[in-house]
């Protein structure tokens, strides 16, 4: 019966599709070269996108033979290829520049890091906008709000975000989470797209990692504990036992293995770890109060959110704890000096923190004041966001420089890039590998409710000598 | 001993607000039939008017309690009004589906409000504690004011509620609903209105357990949201639809997941990290593999 | 399953001369024998079928898988129309209809559980990140902790069909214990308790946190990461990913159907409607209610593992209550217990935030930065939520409920009722 035919023609539509599979023959052998080719070959998007990316895509025709570019401002030749366009940016603030595509992929919505993560991205647009106000980079002004995707901290949306900018982006301004940036990470080798992470992986600065395309500000969890611990011995007096306090993971997980190098090195023995989870899923931080309270060590590392901080603090000082803690960058909100552990944080709590706070001296933290008007943002994520941007900036211009903006260009600038943040964190030369890459500068700051954002900056950059001495050979929590 | 005295203590604490979310999705459940998803919206949306009118405008606590309350409770009876009175006599999956279409509606507004901050709401009880035992230097066994002001609200709600459903005229007439639709309309029992009733209470109660979670001695962000569904095992354990299984459910389970944070490290650290997340859902299964119906749910009756 | 004495069908086929009295009855008795093996085989003449596309001669012909010749033409010409589509759209349209696809796939699983057998299931993701971590070690690449054994990716999905599928028959008695929202809950736990399992096992699941990346697409020893050219037809990598959704697509959307219309989709209904009396009408409540979750899981294994490869990596958060309502969306939405609705469901909760993203910033108010008073992305996620309420509301039945309005208006205009 002819009705009986149709599941048997389904069956024999699918055995063709995987007999045409396994008959086809390979074109090349470089996955990198046909990505190119096929991307010519094929026809253009159909119209559904915004219009400015027809432009893009028909510049990304001629990859491979990549076009010349006048460019009015240096004068010289650039080559360009997809990401860049000769044409103004959508509400351009120079009209005769061309434009520079970044891509954000970030949680601007109802994810666990929205809270951090909507201020760095505001503090993103603010400074690339001010570099368009001074004249964009080498005749191109940047856009960073075209490829801003919301992946509300999943995979899988960051992943299809990724696919949807990728045609049309030079690089990523800000790539969020570990897992999220790892997952699309063997793409982006492909396409040569260089990112800056907003997530501080110990994992990053080794290549089998990143594959030499992840720009790291800062130092990672793991590094922040061992040179936290080191300013401690220093200001506090000799440590005898550590807790670290902390989710698992690339966070907490990441943090406590530093506090465990730093330990083994320094001849402590006593290091409790006490993993735990936020607020909203464990109702409250009572087990980890009574876990620190039992093993009374001298001082408690915090990986954790603000709410859990706070909580922390305020009931082991209510319950006659002495130790000391010392929060890593994520733990503070301005808002904790509202709460019921406000004086127990005054008094007993450090804020670690790569960069410089709010009331820092440099000529980056002043432009940054300078970008809200004197205004304060909701929290330290502004600083964050704005400190990412250094090493994108000064990647770019490199690659300029040497007259080569298209993204195989701006991935060979990143070897030997030196980046000084202009004052904000420590200098940072790209390219190389563990230690050599990694950096160790941290700022450590005291709540005080007069200074700005609650957190005053109480010393100098500083670098104890553990990390150092450790070494640095590989990431220290759980990579794959 | 000092240990599992303290232990017990917060878990009790912690039970009590497990116990009030799970009332407040019983009541929904009984009324109309749905597990409302949209709870954890709601739950937050409480802790934030209390946090704008105690913080922001200065009005004493309690009153700002009672105001966000309301204001919740008015919120939910709109949603039950505009979404969920179309879907009466349509699937229940289709009518849960619509809960958590609103659920993700109220949560991006409670972003949108929270704005990146973190909030406090000026609770009467602060971190300050009381020392129960007094140990050698430091308090053996203390008990935090935040805990006992949690289980003493709770007690005093879920007692008004137990008398109020089971003395007064409305409550009565709640409960008739609940039980047989039809058969209370010809009674003449305004059905919709109780539908209405039982979600403004819902609403309200888990309005007062986005408040109560809040009065933790620290902060509160938008996405504390879903500590809601964290009372989803006690729900299940004490049986859907029994208010009394909420209460006992919540408070097992406050206990159950207190004494395994601070036990199941020590004796039992190959269960990884964080295992007091699971432990309730642990629990729920094994009582559900005895009890279907959870400890004191209805026995769905069956006929061919 | 009703029978009916052969002897009265015989008497009846015997008498009618006519077409359609003999669908009336072929349609009551079903296993007519004297049908299948009378003169003509059930089959009418082809001038009183034609035009009439409803006239079934026989109950295998009511009860086919493409019953009408409308429904044969369109299927064809879907299944063309997709084969095609990956040459013609960009790259990352293609994926996230592959993305789609895999959805899909776990949502007939589902479907075949919740739809079709009536047990709620909020633990399918657990059974997708078993797939997903099947497939990932059994033909991924070992790291520097996790191990993986570069086998060939049909043996993967294979694997990612049968290790779900054991781990469903193994959980499926205590599931079959509990009923409705109990059993929701229930398989939540289930979730919660595999979620703790995979964070702690970082040699199969790279850690909390940190993830690890899915199998690698070595299919038949043809790597479909590379571009393969057929005559003039290149292939790109993710079109050969997206060829190979749509194949296992295909292929287990009609084994799905299949089975739906068997003896064992009518017990599965059986159970749903009524489980007692389905119980008391012969149906082994145990064995139908364990087949249908080892179905459901094996389908949702498969899509874990096709899932895990378009990701890219997948970490133990990422399997959480979330995507679990997110499949629930995707059945009901698309219409409960039809293979057709989860498909056009699949691609409604896939798609819907993309299409969002294009129309938001056409309205007034919204902003990318957080000054204003909405942002693009927050206005997107709200408007998700409430079109999700909004189409619930007005079609309670599902996108399936939608078309077969249309259909139905069409069929039998200009009469619409």
């Amino acid at each position: 019966m002819s009705q009986r035919t149709t599941p048997r023609r389904l069956l024999a539509a699918a055995a063709a599709t995987g007999l045409i599979l396994s008959a086809c023959t390979a074109v090349d052998e470089d996955p990198d070269t046909d990505d190119e080719a096929i991307a010519a070959e094929e026809p253009d998007a159909p119209a559904d996108d915004e219009p400015s990316d027809e432009d893009t895509t028909d510049s990304s025709d001629s990859t491979d033979d990549a076009e010349d570019t006048e460019d009015p401002a240096a004068g010289g030749d650039i080559t360009t290829g997809d990401g860049v366009t000769e044409e103004a940016c959508p509400e351009a603030v120079n009209p005769d520049n061309g434009c520079i595509y970044l891509g954000v992929l970030s949680d601007l919505t109802e994810g666990p890091f929205a809270a951090l993560a909507v201020p760095i991205t505001d503090a993103q647009r603010a400074y690339w906008a001010q570099v368009n106000e001074a004249g964009g980079i080498a005749g191109f002004d940047v856009d960073i709000d075209t490829y801003t995707r919301d992946t509300k901290y999943q995979p899988a949306e960051h992943a299809a975000a990724y696919q949807q900018i990728e045609p049309n982006i030079l690089a990523i301004a800000q790539s969020l989470g570990t897992v999220n940036t790892e997952s699309v990470l063997s793409d982006m080798d492909a396409n040569d797209i260089v990112a800056v992470p907003a997530s501080w992986w110990s994992g990053y600065a080794f290549s089998e990692n990143d594959h030499g395309l992840i720009m790291e500000t800062g130092y990672s969890y793991c590094v922040e504990a061992m040179v936290g611990l080191d300013w401690y011995g220093e200001s506090h007096g000799e440590i005898t036992s550590i807790a670290a306090v902390g989710y698992p993971g690339d966070y907490g997980g990441d943090s406590a293995a530093g506090a465990q190098l730093w330990a083994e090195q320094n001849g402590v023995d006593d290091v409790t770890v006490i993993p735990t989870g936020p607020n909203q899923v464990t109702g409250g931080q009572d087990a980890v109060v009574s876990a620190v309270m039992a093993a009374q060590p001298d001082v408690v590392l915090l990986a954790v959110g603000p709410a859990e901080n706070a909580e922390i603090v305020g009931k082991l000082a209510g319950g006659g704890f002495t130790g000391r803690f010392l929060g890593s960058l994520p733990t503070w909100n301005p808002a904790l000096l509202e709460s019921a552990a406000a004086p127990a944080l005054v008094g007993l709590y450090n804020h670690l923190a790569p960069t410089e706070q709010w009331d820092g001296t440099s000529a980056g933290t002043e432009a940054m004041k300078a970008s809200l008007d004197g205004e304060l943002p909701a929290n330290g994520g502004y600083i964050i966001g704005w400190v990412m941007n250094y090493p994108m900036h000064a990647l770019l211009e490199k690659a300029a420089d040497s007259g080569d903006l298209t993204r195989a260009g701006v991935r060979a600038a990143m070897d030997g890039l030196e980046v000084d943040f202009d004052g904000m964190a420590e200098a940072i030369t790209y390219g190389g590998e563990g230690a050599e890459v990694a950096v160790s500068g941290l700022i450590v700051g005291t709540p005080n409710a007069e200074a700005p954002l609650g957190i005053e900056t109480t010393n100098e950059f500083f670098s104890g000598p553990s990390f150092e001495a450790i070494g640095y050979d590989q990431a220290c929590s759980a990579s794959s | 001993m000092a240990t599992v005295a303290s232990t017990l203590l917060a878990g009790l604490g912690d039970g009590a607000v497990y116990a009030l979310i799970a009332v407040s999705f019983v009541i929904i459940f009984r009324a109309t039939g749905v597990l409302n998803f949209a709870q954890p919206g709601l739950l937050i949306l409480g802790t934030y008017v209390t946090s704008v009118l105690a913080v922001d405008r200065g009005v004493p606590f309690w009153v700002a309690a009672v105001i966000a309350v309301l204001v919740v409770a008015a919120i939910s009876m709109g949603i039950e009004r505009v979404a969920i009175r179309p879907m009466i006599g349509r699937p229940v999956f289709s009518t849960a589906l619509v809960t958590v279409g609103i659920f993700i509606v109220l949560l991006i507004l409670a972003f949108r409000l929270f704005a990146a901050r973190a909030r406090t709401i000026a609770d009467p009880w602060q971190l300050e504690q009381w020392c129960l035992v007094q140990g050698e230097t430091l308090c053996a066994v203390s008990l935090y004011q935040h805990h006992a002001g949690k289980i003493a609200v709770v007690a005093v709600v879920l007692g008004l509620l137990g008398v109020w459903l089971s003395r007064s005229r409305v409550g009565l007439a709640m409960r008739a609903t609940s039980l047989d639709q039809e058969a209370a309309l010809a009674q003449g029992i305004n059905v919709g209105r109780m539908f209405s009733l039982s979600w403004a209470l819902g609403g309200g109660l888990a309005a007062l357990g986005g408040i109560l979670l809040a009065a933790n001695g620290s902060v509160v962000q938008a996405n504390d949201a879903l500590f809601a569904l964290v009372a989803l095992p006690a729900l299940i354990l004490g049986g859907i639809d029994s208010l009394r299984g909420a209460v006992v459910g919540g408070l097992v389970i406050g206990l159950v997941s207190a004494l395994s944070s601070t036990y199941q490290p020590i004796h039992a650290p190959w269960l990884g990290p964080n295992f007091e997340n699971v432990a309730p859902y642990l629990v729920m299964i094994l009582v559900l593999l005895i009890r279907p119906y959870g400890l004191f749910g209805t026995k769905e009756v069956q006929r061919l | 399953m009703t029978t009916v004495a052969p002897d009265s069908n015989r008497a009846t086929q015997d008498g009618a001369q006519h077409g359609a009295e003999r669908s009336s009855t072929s349609r009551l008795t079903g296993q007519s024998r004297a049908l299948r093996s009378g003169p003509g085989r059930g089959k009418a003449l082809r001038s009183a079928t034609r035009g009439r596309p409803r006239l079934f001669t026989s109950y295998d012909q009511d009860s086919a898988l493409l019953n009408t010749s409308a429904k044969r033409w369109w299927t064809l010409a879907a299944i063309s129309i997709f084969l095609v589509l990956p040459f013609w759209l960009t790259r990352d349209l293609s994926h996230l209809l592959s993305v789609a696809m895999v959805m899909a796939i776990a949502g007939v699983g589902l479907n075949l559980l919740t739809g079709y057998a009536g047990q709620i299931s909020l633990g399918h993701p657990f059974f997708m990140a078993l797939g997903a971590y099947t497939g990932a070690v059994v033909a991924g690449v070992p790291g520097s902790i996790v191990i993986g054994w570069e086998f060939d990716l049909s043996i993967a999905l294979v694997l990612a069909a049968v290790i779900p599928g054991l781990v469903g028959l193994v959980v499926a008695p205590l599931a079959t214990r509990v009923r409705g929202l109990y059993l929701a809950v229930l398989t939540l736990g289930l979730l919660m308790l595999g979620e703790q399992l995979f964070k702690q096992w970082a040699s199969v699941t790279g850690g909390s946190g940190v993830g690890r990346a899915g199998a690698v697409p070595v299919l038949f020893g043809n790597d479909l990461e590379r571009t393969y050219a057929v005559g003039p037809l290149l292939i790109a990598p993710h079109v050969s990913l997206y060829l190979l959704c749509l194949t296992l697509l295909v292929v287990l959307a009609v084994a799905a159907r299949n089975l739906a219309r068997s003896r064992t989709g009518r017990a599965f209904a059986a159970v749903r409607d009524r489980d007692i009396a389905a119980e008391v009408m012969g149906v082994n409540l145990l064995r139908t209610k364990t087949l249908a979750f080892v179905l459901s899981s094996a389908y949702a294994g498969v899509a874990g593992c096709l899932f895990a490869i378009l990701i890219g990596r997948v970490a133990p958060e990422q399997w959480n209550i979330l995507m679990a309502i997110n499949l629930l969306a995707i059945v009901v939405i698309g219409g409960v217990a039809t293979i057709s609705g989860t498909l056009i469901g699949a691609a409604f909760v896939v798609l819907l935030p993309r299409i969002l993203e294009w129309l938001a910033p056409w309205l007034p108010f919204v902003s990318t930065g957080s000054g204003g008073l909405i942002t693009v992305f927050q206005l997107e996620s709200i408007l998700f939520g409430a079109l999700i309420v909004l189409f619930l509301i007005l079609e309670p039945r599902g996108l399936f409920g939608l078309w077969h309005r249309v259909r139905t208006y069409f069929a039998t205009w200009p009469f619409s009722y």
